[in-house]
């Protein structure tokens, strides 16, 4: 398998009120197909910048970024839109469920505008959620439950690279490796690329590779010769 | 059904307070323009189709004693399509459940069949038969305020003979939807009767045999009204002709041009004022419910919808709600519009009503709520679709705040109000539309109940400055001043001034006006000219003395010349200089020194009636009298035109502003209701969190709700300051040429108008006060920010 994405010489400086934030300060990176990356680093060190321009979330003030031999960057609104659609998927620290929809009514909220998603029961089932939960409202659903519905959301478009901010950061132990569980399976039997955030240096086991990241740069890349099973972790 | 969609039902419904509260804040705005505009057209086209349908005429002619073939060379005009001749006089009344003489006009039906023209629409019984000279129809207001039915007698003095008039019939006539007693300003149907006899026994009443004393015609399409009058006045003019007249010079139709007028004022402002208001709040409140939805939107489009697909979710989110407002809006306003205009035709003695109104106006009210609405959500949609999804999912980035002013007085207040303070000066723009909307809710407010303030003072300024006396007699026809004795020797007379009015067409060039000189003597008291403030303006000796409505109508001012021809059949011209101007509420007034008239007359010192000041104790005594008098032809009793004067303007004008002050006290909740829920939103998780640091429940609600009220009461004077505006407009709106409405905003009409909008204000803070007792405090320590 060749490179998915090619990360060259990003930076990215956000304004916020008054101050200048050097969220990035030059990234090179290459991320193969199918892999399984972690990201660890403190916060503010430029992790979940990363992770959102590659999702195409936000844009670098300067480098390129390449999606296989497409460039990314300087695509317009519409063309990221496309792009976030037919190949990415989200999982975020807070779930970020639409609360008036239903768990398996959020999934068909993705499932609808993509060209060749699963069905919503088949992604909520491979992400482990009962299927007794599948028709409940965010509201009556558990941390881990939500999220297993937001994995269900981002996977079941068949999507080439699941991106994942802090995706156990608001869950407990026993609940979070239900989740990684969850997301190891995705990971192995649909091929797809995943990235995971994570403040969880033990999460690292389960990767690939380990990206270290430290102000802005990437300062270490260790790859795992051996990778434990989810459920060999706790926290 | 799409998630989106299904996302927006279920939205629409967890926000249903808010939705329920817009929706009817457009409601309000779309039902007052409908209903206002349905109401008058309703009414318009009623007039319209009842003056076709009954062959209403559209010249009208009086003559003392025209030969009947004078009709057939009124037929030959080219012009007219028919005329009818008829015999028009008048009697005095005399009615058991009065005690002052009533008055009436007379007119003839034709023996034979019905009346080609102004056709009586029969409420009971019919036509009299011309064998039974006493027979009559008479008009169903009188017949309703006196309790008569057929069969019934009352008493009248014909040509000097009394007679008992026998009712057979009760009819509405589209020639007497008012009846007005001569002189009178304001109809009144206890006073005045209008009785049909048969032209034969009216005929020999007033020794009319071969002859008439009226005629009316209809034209042809196309016809020119000026020259078929012209040609009226040349063929009556050697038979006491008194100048033909077009609709424009008949008095019922003159009147209910003037209510229409008012009616038309009061819906052609204040509606279109309340839906722009409306659609301005609408727009305010949604954009800020969407830039609430920041993170939503910042989610669909990590999820990959297009920003236009978001935008177009949020469109149909207010759509909906507009929808559900205009739906609403459209459903109260035609009921309450066809509720109104059932009144009014009523009030107008209409036999039936039309209902109608046009889809253009449904269109209007529609396209400006929705196009408001979806201003407003495109605003906020687009400001967020702008940000890079990334962004948008975090909450927005804090504010910066400054060390203003607030600065300073941090020292001196708690710091919760210098929350306050630094939140205004912070969102200076948001603080002002908030303000400007509830200042807009009072506006509205005075706007729709300064009519009665106005009213009360036009009152105040016509019967208790302007025309004190306690009534007036009108003698059958002009006297030697000597007649002025008599009058004073009448029981129960305590003074009496001698006045003299005579109908004249004034013209200033080719404005031209039909009206009545009122002479009176310089030294008179009792009627009295007075400026605006009600004080007392004398009399010139020598000119006119126009009211200013005239004055503006024929484009005259003082020192212009004002050319007048008499309409009492003698056609006598004089010009004659303005000298004055005063200000007057009611008709187009004229006045001018008696003697002074009489000189341009020419015929001597006469009189034609007086303003009395009676001893109430002897009225009866003065009204059983004059009964008997041939020579007086009505006594007018001020405090009865003073109620009649109050009755039409409940009906033209206070109906319809009560119904726009319901409305806008509507309006007024919505504003303020829907700021406090919206400020709790954006402001519920900073308020949560002071909870969870140890603030009561009192002290967050006093930093949410003291913003408001600080707003609410800035609020209050910007308020006033629109609402005189839009209250001038308002009077603008009213002027007809029988009343003007005097822009005139007491004090207690700006206090009423802040209240209901305090209460309206307290209502809501209360209900929101309860939100904040419910605040998840847990959950603002389990998510992010």
């Amino acid at each position: 398998m060749g490179a998915i994405f090619r990360i060259e010489g990003i930076t990215k400086v956000y304004r916020t009120g008054d101050v200048e934030v050097h969220a990035l300060r030059g990234v090179d990176l290459k991320i193969e197909a199918g892999e399984f990356l972690v990201l660890l680093g403190p916060s503010g060190s430029g992790k979940s910048t990363l992770v959102n321009i590659v999702g195409a979330l936000d844009a670098p003030t300067e480098g390129r970024i390449y999606f296989g031999d497409d460039e990314l960057t300087g695509r317009n609104d519409a063309a990221l839109t496309r792009f976030r659609r037919n190949h990415v998927g989200f999982v975020f620290q807070f779930y970020n469920l639409v609360p008036s929809l239903t768990a398996r009514e959020n999934v068909a909220l993705v499932t609808e505008i993509a060209p060749n998603p699963m069905e919503p029961g088949e992604a909520l089932e491979l992400a482990g959620l009962d299927v007794s939960r599948h028709d409940h409202f965010p509201a009556q659903l558990s941390g881990g439950e939500q999220q297993r519905v937001a994995i269900a959301r981002a996977i079941a478009k068949r999507p080439e690279v699941l991106l994942c901010d802090e995706p156990t950061g608001a869950l407990d132990s026993k609940t979070g490796v239900r989740v990684l569980e969850a997301l190891d399976t995705v990971n192995s039997e649909l091929g797809t690329t995943t990235l995971v955030i994570t403040h969880n240096v033990s999460i690292g086991g389960m990767a690939h590779r380990v990206i270290q990241f430290g102000d802005g740069r990437v300062t270490d890349i260790r790859t795992n010769a051996k990778r434990i099973r989810p459920s060999e972790i706790s926290w | 059904m799409r998630m989106l969609d299904r996302k927006l039902v279920r939205e629409l419904w967890r926000l249903r307070a808010q939705v329920f509260s817009i929706a009817l804040l457009v409601a309000a705005g779309v039902a007052t323009l409908v209903l206002g505009v349905a109401t008058y057209q309703s009414l318009f086209e009623t007039r319209e189709a009842y003056y076709d349908r009954s062959r209403f005429a559209d010249v009208f002619a009086q003559a003392s004693r025209a030969p009947e073939h004078a009709l057939g060379a009124i037929e030959r005009i080219p012009g007219v399509a028919m005329a009818e001749s008829r015999i028009v006089d008048r009697a005095i009344l005399d009615l058991e459940d009065m005690i002052e003489p009533g008055s009436a006009q007379l007119v003839s039906v034709p023996d034979h069949g019905e009346p080609l023209l102004n056709t009586l629409y029969m409420r009971a019984g019919a036509l009299p038969d011309p064998t039974q000279p006493d027979q009559v129809v008479v008009n169903e207001g009188f017949a309703r305020v006196h309790g008569l039915d057929l069969g019934d007698s009352f008493g009248a003095i014909l040509n000097g003979q009394r007679r008992d008039l026998r009712i057979v019939g009760i009819a509405l006539s589209p020639e007497f939807i008012y009846s007005l007693a001569p002189g009178a300003l304001m109809p009144d149907d206890r006073r005045f009767a209008i009785v049909w006899m048969s032209r034969r026994a009216l005929a020999a009443a007033f020794d009319l045999e071969g002859a008439f004393s009226s005629v009316t015609a209809r034209l042809l399409p196309g016809a020119l009204e000026a020259d078929v009058i012209d040609r009226i006045d040349d063929i009556l003019a050697s038979y006491g002709g008194l100048g033909a007249h077009g609709r424009d010079g008949q008095q019922s139709n003159v009147f209910l041009d003037a209510e229409l007028q008012q009616l038309q004022g009061s819906s052609a402002v204040l509606p279109p004022i309340f839906l722009f208001i409306a659609a301005f709040l609408v727009n305010l409140t949604l954009s800020r419910l969407i830039a609430l939805e920041r993170e939503q939107i910042g989610l669909m489009k990590a999820l990959g919808y297009s920003s236009l697909a978001v935008a177009w979710h949020y469109l149909k989110f207010v759509l909906a709600i507009g929808a559900i407002g205009v739906i609403i809006g459209f459903g109260a306003g035609s009921w309450l519009g066809r509720e109104l205009a059932n009144l009014y035709s009523q009030y107008f003695h209409f036999p039936y009503l039309i209902f109608r109104v046009d889809t253009s106006v449904y269109l209007l009210a529609a396209t400006a709520t929705m196009a408001a609405a979806s201003l407003g959500a495109a605003k906020a949609v687009w400001g967020v679709v702008r940000l890079s999804p990334s962004v948008a999912m975090q909450p927005a980035a804090p504010p910066r705040y400054r060390r203003g002013f607030a600065t300073g007085l941090a020292s001196r207040f708690s710091q919760a109000t210098v929350m306050i303070i630094r939140n205004i000066v912070r969102w200076p723009l948001r603080a002002v539309f908030t303000m400007l909307g509830m200042a807009l809710a009072v506006s509205v407010l005075v706007a729709s109940m300064f009519a009665y303030d106005a009213i009360d003072h036009m009152i105040d300024l016509t019967y208790y400055k302007a025309e004190r006396q306690d009534a007036s007699i009108v003698l059958n026809l002009p006297r030697p001043e000597g007649a002025l004795f008599d009058i004073e020797r009448l029981p129960g007379i305590m003074a009496a001034e001698p006045v003299r009015a005579i109908p004249v067409e004034l013209a200033n060039g080719h404005l031209t006006r039909r009206v009545a000189i009122d002479g009176r003597h310089r030294d008179a008291t009792l009627s009295q000219l007075v400026d605006e403030d009600g004080r007392w303006v004398p009399l010139p000796e020598t000119g006119l003395v126009l009211s200013d409505w005239l004055a503006r109508t024929l484009e005259l001012q003082v020192g212009d010349l004002a050319r007048m021809q008499t309409l009492d059949g003698r056609a006598i011209t004089a010009e004659i200089p303005v000298t004055a101007i005063v200000r007057s509420y009611v008709g187009s007034a004229v006045y001018m020194d008696l003697g002074e008239l009489n000189r341009i007359m020419g015929d001597g010192p006469l009189i034609g009636g007086a303003n009395i000041r009676l001893d109430p104790t002897l009225e009866n005594e003065l009204f059983a009298r004059i009964k008997q008098s041939p020579a007086i032809v009505g006594v007018s009793l001020q405090s009865l035109a003073r109620e009649a004067l109050r009755e039409t303007m409940d009906e033209n004008i206070l109906l319809m502003t009560g119904v726009f002050a319901i409305l806008a006290s509507i309006i007024a909740f919505g504003v303020i209701y829907n700021s406090a829920r919206i400020q709790l939103s954006e402001r519920g998780r900073e308020l949560a969190s002071l909870r969870v640091l140890g603030f009561t429940k009192a002290e967050v609600s006093w930093i949410l709700l003291a913003e408001l009220a600080l707003l609410t009461l800035l609020a209050l004077p910007v308020g006033w300051l629109i609402g005189f505006g839009l209250a001038a407009a308002m009077a603008i709106g009213f002027e007809t040429e029988l009343f003007r409405i005097p822009l005139i905003v007491e004090r207690s009409t700006y206090a009423m108008a802040s209240l209901i909008v305090l209460a309206a204000a307290l209502g809501s803070a209360l209900i929101v006060r309860r939100r904040v007792g419910r605040l998840d405090l847990i959950e603002v320590l389990k998510t992010r920010e």
